[in-house]
């Protein structure tokens, strides 16, 4: 009776753990994926030297397209301050072929194919855009939102650039967390 | 009456029909916006929709752009007409506001729906996605999500995704008996 006890308490633990979300401060494992062209990228090999942020995107969620502009602008403004923008498309529901294409046509930065969902489910990304900044010690530094306003016509919060210049500037960032609102990642065919 | 005058009178009329078409066309109104009359609210007015007055209050949050909110859709109205008067049952879009006047109104009225119906702008969204979570924690940003309140507040039912119809009736029934 007891080893049936013990072994439930395994099989929730397990269960919990594999849909739980980073947390702010815990350090982010390695990880690679393919990038459009089914080259294996790393989170490593991609990593600037300051740090790196992971977009979850889709290639059919209007609240993204309303932040193409804005992620391009990131990336550009903060690659050359050593941050990288890496987008990841976990959505099974679109295909690596149609994701290259719309990378080519909209983004400006590499886009890494999570087929499986894998990275989404360990780092518990939910949306599309959600981002979570990684520094150069693999330390989740912020996850959420990147912005408060999708339209972009009235932001007035810019969470993650905000989160980017504390960080460069040698400090904790006094917000590390914003709710993301977008399109749900499909893990599923439906 | 001769061929030339038969000819003027034909000339005459099609150019007589002809301006007066042109006519009609130039001082026809633009059509209306089809469907229901659509609420804006903000962050006050998002805080005002989650309070219950005095019945059951179903929400349901979506978008038109959200494939599965279109998907549920129309079971949300055989739930509306089944429980009219009892509870009270409200939809919120979180649409841009430029479609408040277009594809909003448009679906609804295509999906005959007939509940009070609202477009959430809130200036921050961080801040409206936060009242939301405030009620319910299972609200992680996406769409469609629905929720019960209790005339009391409390939370009854909450669903991210589509909903599963034959839940949420035993969530809503649980709670009309309840308050008999």
């Amino acid at each position: 009776m007891k080893k049936v006890a013990i072994l439930a308490v395994m099989v929730v633990a397990l269960a919990a753990a594999a849909y739980s979300q980073a947390q702010v401060g815990s350090k982010i494992e390695n990880f690679s994926l393919p990038d459009v062209d089914g080259k294996t990228q790393s989170l490593a090999d991609l990593k600037g030297s300051k740090g790196t942020v992971v977009v979850f995107v889709s290639i059919r969620c209007p609240v993204v397209r309303g932040y193409n502009e804005r992620l391009n602008e990131i990336a550009k403004v903060y690659k050359a301050k050593g941050i990288t923008l890496v987008g990841i498309d976990a959505n099974i529901t679109e295909p690596a072929t149609d994701v290259k294409a719309h990378a080519m046509m909209n983004w400006d930065f590499p886009v890494l194919i999570d087929k499986d969902s894998k990275i989404a489910d360990k780092l518990g990304a939910n949306v599309t855009p959600e981002a979570f900044y990684i520094d150069t010690d693999n330390v989740l530094v912020y996850h959420g939102a990147i912005d408060n306003d999708r339209s972009g016509r009235n932001v007035t919060e810019h969470f993650l650039q905000t989160a980017f210049d504390a960080t460069l500037a040698g400090k904790k960032p006094a917000r590390t967390s914003a709710n993301a609102f977008g399109c749900t990642i499909q893990r599923t065919a439906q | 009456m001769n061929s030339l005058t038969a000819r003027i009178i034909i000339l005459v009329a099609i150019f007589t029909i002809g301006t007066s078409l042109a006519i009609g066309q130039q001082t026809q109104k633009p059509a209306a916006p089809v469907g229901p009359a659509i609420k804006q609210i903000d962050l006050e007015g998002l805080k005002t929709v989650l309070k219950t007055d005095g019945k059951p209050r179903l929400i349901n949050f979506w978008a038109t752009w959200c494939d599965p909110c279109r998907e549920e859709f129309p079971e949300l109205v055989k739930i509306d007409a089944a429980y009219k008067g009892k509870i009270d049952f409200i939809s919120v879009s979180l649409d841009d506001l430029e479609d408040i006047g277009t594809t909003v109104p448009k679906f609804l009225h295509e999906m005959k729906a007939t509940m009070p119906a609202y477009l959430l702008h809130a200036s921050d969204e961080d801040a409206a996605i936060a009242a939301i979570t405030n009620i319910s924690s299972d609200f992680h940003g996406s769409l469609p999500f629905t929720i019960l309140i209790k005339p009391n507040g409390e939370l009854a039912y909450s669903h991210a995704g589509k909903i599963h119809p034959d839940e949420l009736n035993a969530a809503i029934a649980k709670q009309l008996s309840a308050g008999q």
